[in-house]
């Protein structure tokens, strides 16, 4: 390891494998569903979860390594099928190191019902996830979804909602993305519970928002 | 390498030799194993203008890296040689217990050259190798002789056997494995049988008692375990698993994929007696898997039939089409009989019910000139017609000898009857139209042992599925002429890496697990897409040896009836195979020139141009000349 590096490659991994368990126990993805990638900052090449194992009990040696064409670098287990998307962001935004995909029911619910995600009904969402893009069903794996989500991602936001598909974080760090995907979940659960009870949710009062955006520059 | 055993045996039956020769690692590394290895001694050995029924042609039986592993399916193998049928580059394929047991007995393959000077057998028990005499199996049937070399070898061998069909050079029979459970795996396209019978060689007899050895046992068997669930629960493989390949009889006939009555007809009432459900309930008693098989896809039949009693294996996909539907037979029992009489006489049940169909018509159309019948009266739907021609052919009997030389040869000798005579290079098409799925009709005419439906199969991606790992991501509509070109050319290049690994297609395992599960097993890291070269270079290997037996890119067609006659009714109504415009995005997209000659680039890039250049053989050179 570079003395310089803040993290290891295998530190890297172990965070991808905690998530994957975090995300299936918490019913974000399912047993075979979802995918997530890392790289060590501003790398070309980055480690994904592996296609068609059970995504709750991963291990080192199940995950991949790719280069941004999708050849495997390291690893014997056939990568995500979704890995040119994974490629094509990390392709387009240099500030994205790592990407968790997830399958959240309520984002999904509640888009698939005609709601919009709102990122302004909580301090948290309008800081972390500043804005939420929202793409069109592509079938998953292809390089139809990789470039509309490339394309969507170029718009710098961290957060995308794939129709009929599921959600992208995409953070700095695992962390980050992680906390993106989660945050996703809870807003959507916060707006359900709000439009279940007969409201509009309500938003952070917008003086609020002002200061965010102002400070934050979105 | 692991997961091979390294060596092969080579029985030279005019000498009386057997020798046992250790297999070059680049071979193994560059053409993998089954079919891939197969082209590959077949090009070293066997000269393109020799006759296939002469001692010169060698008879090539390989297993692949993954038969006889704990890989789910393992069970496949090749059997290659020069066709009597195409006359052109010839391979069957069967899955059963004979291939793993050979591995067993520390062989990938063996290599038969030569012709004996009487019947023989050849038996095999790890080490010990040795020629017999089979006098006394000479004229029985597939069934008898298995049971006769078991008596003669031992009730453990797995046997792999010839019928009279065999011996008799007719050109359309097969090789016919592991009777003795519970019927047989047949090896039945491209006359492959013939070519053992021009050998004078009725039967293998094998027992082997080493285990197959993989790189990373347990890691092989952990990603197994893990993979499997999602893979055994793909929709297809769960057709096959509930009620045998016969499930695909409904769905394809809803497209107008299924052929009725020598491809006429586009809808049948009968057909409903050939579906799934309808067989599994008046014939079928139990499910059979080969070596290590979770899918389970043939079936165990008992039934009657006008007093002959039918059981084991007699019922497929292939054979319902065949002898059912193309012949206007609406009995599952009938073509359960029909299907077991041609595995006793040793024939193609495809080729076999192709050439009978054309046939009826022919005779229907007044083609057929009376003496050549003598007193026969063709009849659709008329199954005791139909055992009468299976045993004629296996004897070349009257109007049989004509029909065993293939619907091809069959045809030219009756004026007007070529335009329905079904098949492409000479290999009989088999059950499922073209004019359901322009991409089957590109393959049919484009594979390299005829009409072959296992190479590429992209009705599967014509109904709707993506290969991703291939960078096929669009959705095709079944009778879109436009991107079938690139299509069928990776897909028959893939069908190459599966059809050399030694496992089966009906477990949909995808390239990606495929390269994984090759890597685990061999212990050497490969990627599907080094994979995928590798079958296209098999394939152009193929296509190679084909030029080179004067097989040229004119008969990369189809029978004017496939081109020229739609359906009035059914899935397919108004369509025809919409062949010239297909063709020319193919030969494009593989490199090859307008008129079908691969460029001197392209076999450069795949590595095969020097090796060309070196051949002994002199079409080679003769061919190197017309690519210039």
């Amino acid at each position: 390891m570079n003395e310089i590096e803040l993290f290891s490659e295998d530190e890297l991994k172990e965070e991808i494998i905690r998530i994957s368990k975090t995300l299936y126990e918490r019913s974000l993805i399912t047993a075979l569903g979802g995918n997530i990638s890392a790289r060590l900052p501003g790398a070309n090449e980055f480690w994904i979860t592996p296609s068609q194992v059970f995504k709750g009990a991963l291990k080192p040696e199940d995950l991949v390594k790719l280069n941004m064409e999708g050849e495997i670098i390291e690893g014997i287990l056939k990568p995500s099928i979704e890995w040119p998307m994974h490629a094509a962001i990390y392709k387009v935004r240099l500030d994205v190191n790592a990407i968790v995909h997830a399958h959240n029911p309520t984002v999904l619910g509640l888009t698939l019902a005609g709601k919009k995600l709102k990122s302004t009904i909580t301090d948290e969402a309008v800081i972390l996830l500043r804005r939420i893009e929202e793409i069109e069903f592509k079938f998953p794996g292809t390089v139809y979804l990789a470039e509309a989500v490339s394309s969507a991602a170029s718009k710098g936001g961290r957060a995308i909602v794939l129709k009929n598909h599921g959600v992208l974080g995409l953070g700095t760090n695992l962390l980050e993305a992680e906390a993106i995907v989660e945050l996703l979940e809870a807003i959507a659960t916060i707006e359900f519970i709000c439009y279940a009870l007969g409201k509009e949710p309500e938003e952070v009062p917008p003086e609020e928002i002002e200061v965010a955006k102002k400070y934050w520059g979105i | 390498m692991k997961s091979y055993c390294g060596r092969l045996l080579y029985i030279d039956l005019t000498a009386e030799s057997i020798e046992k020769k250790e297999i070059p690692e680049d071979y193994l590394l560059n053409y993998i194993g089954g079919s891939g290895l197969a082209v590959r001694i077949i090009f070293d050995l066997v000269d393109p203008a020799i006759d296939p029924l002469s001692p010169e042609n060698v008879l090539v039986f390989m297993t692949g890296p993954l038969t006889g592993t704990i890989m789910p399916t393992g069970a496949r193998m090749t059997v290659a040689a020069k066709s009597p049928l195409t006359k052109g580059w010839g391979e069957a394929h069967a899955g059963g217990f004979w291939a793993t047991e050979l591995k067993k007995a520390g062989y990938d393959g063996i290599v038969v050259t030569g012709r004996a000077d009487k019947p023989s057998y050849i038996y095999i028990c790890n080490d010990e190798v040795q020629i017999g005499d089979a006098s006394k199996l000479w004229r029985l049937d597939t069934y008898q002789s298995d049971l006769e070399l078991r008596r003669i070898t031992g009730e453990d061998v797995k046997c792999a056997v010839i019928g009279p069909a065999g011996e008799n050079f007719v050109n359309v029979a097969g090789i016919f494995f592991d009777i003795s459970l519970d019927g047989p795996r047949a090896a039945g396209r491209c006359g492959i049988g013939a070519v053992m019978g021009s050998k004078n060689l009725k039967g293998i007899a094998v027992k082997g008692s080493r285990s197959v050895e993989v790189a990373d046992p347990q890691r092989l068997r952990e990603y197994l375990k893990r993979i499997l669930p999602s893979i055994m629960s793909f929709p297809t493989t769960q057709i096959y698993s509930a009620y045998g390949t016969a499930g695909e009889v409904a769905p394809l006939y809803i497209y107008g994929d299924f052929p009725i009555k020598d491809f006429s007809l586009g809808v049948w009432d009968g057909v409903k007696n050939l579906e799934g459900e309808a067989v599994a309930e008046k014939i079928v008693k139990g499910r059979r898997a080969c070596f290590n098989c979770p899918i389970g896809c043939w079936r165990y039949v008992n039934c009657e039939v006008d007093g002959e009693k039918v059981t084991g294996r007699a019922v497929e996909y292939e054979s319902l089409g065949a002898l059912g539907s193309l012949l206007m037979i609406d009995d599952s029992a009938k073509v359960a009989y029909l299907h077991q009489l041609c595995n006793r006489v040793g024939v193609d049940v495809i080729s076999t019910g192709v050439t009978i169909a054309w046939l009826i018509e022919a005779f229907e159309k007044g083609l057929i000139d009376q003496e050549m019948l003598n007193g026969l009266q063709p009849r659709w739907g008329d199954y005791k017609f139909i055992e009468n021609m299976i045993k004629m052919i296996g004897g070349r009997d009257g109007i049989g000898d004509l029909l065993a030389r293939g619907v091809r040869e069959a045809s030219k000798a009756v004026k007007g009857s070529e335009s329905f005579a079904m098949h492409s290079k000479g290999l009989e098409i088999p059950m499922h139209d073209p004019r359901a799925f322009m991409g089957m009709g590109l393959q049919y005419a484009t594979s390299n042992r005829g009409a072959c439906h296992l190479y590429g199969f992209v009705l599967r991606i014509e109904q709707g599925e993506r290969v991703t790992d291939l960078g096929i991501h669009e959705r095709v509509q079944r009778f879109d002429i436009r991107g079938k070109g690139r299509i069928v050319a990776i897909m028959q290049d893939w069908s190459e890496v599966i059809e050399a690994m030694g496992f089966c297609k009906f477990l949909q395992v995808t390239p990606g697990h495929v390269a994984s599960i090759y890597s685990l097993a061999v212990g050497i890291r490969t990627t599907a897409k080094d994979l995928y070269m590798k079958g296209t270079m098999i394939f152009h290997l193929k296509r190679i040896f084909n030029l080179a037996c004067g097989i040229t890119p004119r008969e990369d067609t189809l029978p004017d009836r496939l081109l020229r006659e739609p359906l009035s009714e059914g899935g397919a109504a108004g369509k025809v195979v919409e062949l010239a415009e297909m063709l020319r995005e193919y030969y494009e997209y593989r490199g090859w020139k307008e008129d079908g000659y691969p460029r001197k680039g392209t076999l450069s890039n795949l590595g095969l141009l020097e090796l060309i250049k070196g051949s002994r053989f002199t079409a080679y050179k003769e061919l190197l000349n017309k690519i210039e």
